[in-house]
């Protein structure tokens, strides 16, 4: 279900030049002023370099099913940060939050994940962190 | 007699501490590193210069080989700078001519208005010296005739050749994305000389670098987790001066044996794939999970 997807839009800090999730290509086309928060079942999980992407189904409003795609970073990246593809199969439920692409496309940045059976959270970008 | 023996061993003491570690230089510091630079004209004179005062290196030896193993990665730097002293939201620290100052400066005004196109966006290997910016897991390699440097972003390697050979003849030079790299063993650091490289960018809000551009690198184990490069990049076209840079990689802990760096294939998932724009702006083609149907967004 959407989470008010008009009321989910809120600002964030706009980030000098740095935008770690797109290592491969630019990021401009992210709103990075943003952001948008769903809640849905994961239809897909592509685990792929360079970028992964997470395809969540979201219900509307009107009953009607949108896919919704996150882009993340790539696998060795995700696994560092604890993201395995045995964390989201295929209808897992979660609340996921990113950053949409400014023309409307149904796709964003995946900022951080929440699965709804236990309340964890994955963030991609802790994959770049030297432990 | 005893006082004259006690100070006969001191003074013993104290030339052999004068010879072995007194007669020794002192580190050199960045200010050092960057004025070396300045020294020598070319990054082929600087190579000779170090390669001298390591009176010509030496062969490794299998018995008593750098211990560089490990899943290293580089140690995060906001924006990937090419400079990792590079202060908060500061320009690069390169010295560049007005040309490619100007040229820089269109990028990071076109960046602000959402045009920005990354020539790695193709697929395109990264190539040095960006390639020492990347943020990905890296292996390093070290036989007595090559090192490998590894970065796992499209399979990167870059050969060092350290068996005595030379770089190709100039009239057989070509634009080579890692260029060509030979190297020496000066005690536990390994100099590099890279040249044939291609043009390119140090990372986005970067300025260009040309196909004259050449490197001289020092790297050297700085402790059990670190890996330290210090690089120098020439390019006459673009930079009045060479553009010093220290570099760091960290090992990972791995005590599970998780690690592993894999094939990367960039072409695997057409969700992935963008296309440049007529203003120069970057666009995703068609997302597969869009149904074709319905035209994405802007287009």
């Amino acid at each position: 279900m959407v989470r008010g997807f008009a009321v989910a839009l809120f600002a964030v800090a706009v980030v000098a030049v740095a935008v770690p999730a797109t290592a491969h290509h630019s990021g401009a086309m992210f709103d990075e002023k943003k952001t948008i928060t769903v809640e849905g079942t994961v239809k897909e999980f592509q685990y792929t370099n360079p970028h992964s992407w997470l395809l969540v189904d979201v219900k509307n409003k009107d009953g009607s099913v949108t896919t919704w795609g996150f882009e993340a970073e790539g696998p060795t990246t995700l696994q560092r940060a604890g993201i395995r593809p045995s964390e989201f199969k295929v209808g897992t439920k979660i609340t996921i939050t990113g950053r949409p692409m400014k023309d409307g496309t149904p796709a964003a940045t995946w900022e951080y994940a929440v699965r709804t059976s236990d309340g964890k959270k994955f963030n991609p970008r802790e994959g770049f962190a030297v432990k | 007699m005893r006082s004259v023996a006690v100070y006969g061993g001191l003074a013993a003491l104290a030339v052999f501490l004068y010879i072995t570690v007194g007669a020794q230089k002192p580190p050199r510091t960045k200010a050092d590193m960057i004025e070396l630079g300045r020294q020598h004209k070319t990054a082929a004179d600087l190579f000779q210069a170090l390669k001298n005062e390591a009176k010509g290196g030496r062969r490794l030896e299998w018995a008593k080989m750098p211990d560089w193993s490990g899943v290293y990665t580089r140690r995060p730097v906001a924006g990937f700078a090419f400079d990792p002293d590079t202060p908060a939201g500061a320009l690069p620290t390169a010295k560049l001519t007005p040309e490619y100052q100007a040229k820089m400066m269109k990028r990071i005004e076109d960046l602000k208005k959402g045009i920005e196109w990354d020539p790695i966006s193709t697929c395109a290997p990264p190539g040095v010296p960006r390639w020492l910016t990347e943020p990905f897991l890296r292996e390093f390699i070290v036989t007595p005739d090559q090192t490998w440097l590894i970065n796992e972003m499209v399979n990167d390697i870059r050969r060092i050749y350290t068996d005595g050979r030379g770089h190709p003849p100039e009239e057989d030079r070509y634009p080579l994305y890692n260029g060509d790299s030979i190297g020496v063993w000066d005690g536990d650091k390994l100099l590099i000389h890279t040249n044939q490289l291609k043009a390119g960018i140090y990372q986005r809000a970067h300025p260009d670098y040309t196909d004259q551009v050449e490197t001289v690198e020092i790297w050297r184990k700085e402790d059990d987790k670190t890996l330290g490069a210090d690089v120098w990049v020439y390019d006459p076209p673009a930079l009045v001066e060479p553009w010093f840079t220290h570099q760091t990689y960290q090992k990972l802990s791995d005590p599970d044996k998780n690690l592993r760096i894999r094939y990367w294939n960039c072409g695997e998932n057409q969700n992935n794939t963008v296309v440049q724009t007529k203003e120069g702006a970057t666009e995703f083609q068609q997302f597969t999970f869009v149904p074709s149907d319905k035209k994405q967004g802007g287009k």
